[in-house]
């Protein structure tokens, strides 16, 4: 089992540049120390237009920067929206191979193709051809990255005959994924060879039922790149400490509040009825453990936040279920004080980490 | 997170009376429904919705205009005009005004559901290639929009939002959560023309809508419901919510 962290970028109002940077600075350390203490890989988002629940719009350019200022920590772009109206596949492969390079052949390498009508309507792209564009992407970025030159004619795009350069260091390319919100979609990341990166929150039957299916249809798949990544992620909440109330009381404040964010966001299928988009919604975290208020905090099923304890109790859970890797929102529009943030991973690095063996 | 700035009391001024909380669910059979959504420009936008809402990103209007061929008060057409906000974690539209053109139908919705409604002439006209819908107020037109070249959809794939009704109520001025059950047989999207809107008539300055996004066509089985929830208008869901039956 291996953990990671994952960036969203959320800033609280008012908006200024002063706040955007200290977001951007109290990320980067906390990736720094992430490094520092065993984590595996620094995810980041790409949204685009979400007032406070992500500013992360350029995640290449921020990856860079926690690429240059680590050792060993992977970079996940996670992930690349793979629309041509938001990012033009030649532009993809490069920007991820030059990613991978500077990194030292540290990248992970997300794919989806948004959710929101705010982003995908923002950039006039069509919510019924985002499924046929992001399975052109994964098909021919693969090849961008392998075949020394490269003509394409394709549906949403094409190319005449031209060398995509720079190839990445990783062979035959960084390890692919796609992040997986619709139920379903795990399958497409299955009968492809892709890596599944869950970002919506769900509980442990439902996780177990997509994570039993992903990997017995991955063990048959037709890789669309040169390499199988079979890999399972979920996304998850973490506060570490060691009282169990305090912590309980301070992680479910932010996730409380990024729950809030993210229910606020306009859904394609709320704005444009179809059946490319089934969902209404990226996030559902089970609901709290049932119980009196004298039974103790009541944190929702699976989720990493409280004690030790309680933590590794968790984690245990997800990994006997098959997830290989856990990645953790570490605040939202910093309702927790930057300290906090980073004494809950040290924490977590020190009590919670030994039980996985992965520090 | 943005939050609703509409002078709730100049809205209660003019919003319908609930007369009790003891609605019946009621089954419409055959409803057609022709659901516009458009983005709307943001400037002022936030003051089309009380405090106790939350504003989309972008904003967004909704028009629903329904024919409705049978009830107990006998065939009406109808129109509301909506804001599209959150309740909470929910999604909600926020009933601005509605225009109805049968008397005893709009008695009826207004006491046992809180909708607010003035007459006037609807018209849900559906042709081969087009559905178009307009609405007049004494003899002046103040909606005209169509869905041009419908193209069948699955039933399930129309999300109708819940609706929140402001209307003084038996526990004084509240949002009336009504959540109407749509059973779909047949529905269609198309691209949305919007040909007239005047926001003045819908109640609603300062609502300009900017991008028409999308417009469907359903054919459904529509049960008004029966009240569950009511909020305080001026709190957030999370403090101002009231379960009736408690």
């Amino acid at each position: 089992m291996k953990f990671g962290i994952f960036f969203e970028l959320s800033v609280p109002r008012p908006f200024s540049a002063e706040r955007e940077r200290e977001v951007f600075e109290n990320a980067l350390e906390q990736a720094r120390l992430a490094d520092e203490l065993g984590f595996a890989t620094a995810w980041a988002v790409e949204h685009h237009f979400l007032e406070e629940y992500s500013h992360c719009s350029a995640p290449e350019i921020f990856l860079t920067a926690v690429a240059v200022q680590t050792r060993q920590i992977r970079v996940g772009h996670g992930a690349v929206v793979c629309v041509p109206e938001m990012n033009h596949p030649i532009r993809v492969a490069e920007r991820a191979a030059f990613l991978d390079l500077l990194s030292g052949g540290r990248l992970e390498f997300g794919t989806a193709r948004s959710s929101t009508w705010t982003e995908i309507g923002g950039f006039e792209a069509d919510p019924n051809s985002t499924k046929m564009d992001w399975d052109e992407y994964v098909r021919v970025l693969p090849r961008m990255w392998m075949e020394e030159s490269l003509a394409y004619e394709g549906e949403c795009f094409s190319m005449p005959e031209r060398s995509v350069l720079p190839k990445p260091l990783q062979k035959p390319h960084p390890p692919m994924w796609v992040t997986v919100t619709s139920p379903g979609t795990e399958l497409d990341a299955a009968d492809r060879g892709l890596g599944c990166l869950g970002v919506a929150a769900a509980g442990f039957a439902e996780q177990e039922r997509r994570t039993r299916e992903y990997h017995r249809r991955v063990k048959l798949c037709e890789p669309v790149g040169g390499v199988v990544n079979d890999r399972v992620a979920t996304l998850n909440f973490l506060y570490c400490h060691e009282d169990l109330r305090l912590g309980a009381e301070r992680g479910l404040s932010f996730l409380g509040q990024f729950g809030v964010l993210n229910a606020h966001l306009l859904f394609t299928r709320e704005a444009f009825p179809t059946s490319a988009y089934q969902s209404l919604g990226n996030l559902a975290p089970a609901p709290p453990r049932a119980g009196a208020p004298s039974d103790g905090p009541r944190i929702p099923e699976g989720i990493c936040i409280g004690d030790p304890r309680n933590i590794i109790e968790q984690a245990k859970r997800w990994e006997s279920i098959g997830v290989d890797e856990v990645n953790f929102l570490l605040n939202a529009v910093e309702v927790l004080p930057q300290e906090q943030v980073l004494e809950s991973l040290r924490l977590f690095a020190r009590e919670v980490m030994p039980a996985f063996g992965s520090c | 997170m943005l939050i609703g700035t509409a002078d709730v009391e100049a809205l209660g001024r003019a919003a319908p009376t609930l007369l009790a909380f003891d609605t019946a669910p009621l089954a419409l059979e055959g409803v057609e429904t022709l659901l516009f959504f458009s983005e709307i420009e943001r400037a002022g936008s936030d003051a089309l919705v009380p405090p106790g809402l939350h504003p989309t990103l972008p904003p967004a209007v909704t028009w629903l205009v329904q024919r409705v061929p049978t009830s107990p008060w006998g065939p009406f057409r109808l129109a509301q005009c909506r804001i599209e906000c959150r309740s909470g974690l929910r999604p909600r539209g926020f009933l601005r005004s509605g225009v109805i053109d049968n008397e005893k139908a709009a008695g009826a919705l207004e006491a046992q559901w809180g909708f607010a409604l003035g007459p006037g002439e609807v018209e849900l006209s559906r042709g081969y290639d087009r559905v178009r819908a307009t609405v007049d107020l004494e003899g002046r037109r103040v909606l005209e929009l169509a869905l041009s070249q419908p193209s069948p959809l699955a039933p399930g794939d129309i999300h109708f939002a819940a609706s929140m009704h402001l209307a003084q109520t038996p526990r004084g001025l509240r949002l009336v959560q009504v959540d109407p059950d749509y059973q779909v047989t047949r529905a269609e999207r198309g691209e949305p023309l919007l040909f007239e809107f005047d926001a003045e008539a819908w109640q609603s300055p300062g609502l300009c809508p900017s991008l028409p996004v999308a417009a469907s066509f359903s054919i459904a089985r529509m049960v008004l419901p029966a009240l569950r929830f009511v909020c305080q208008p001026e709190s957030l869901a999370f403090q101002g919510t009231e379960k009736l039956d408690a």
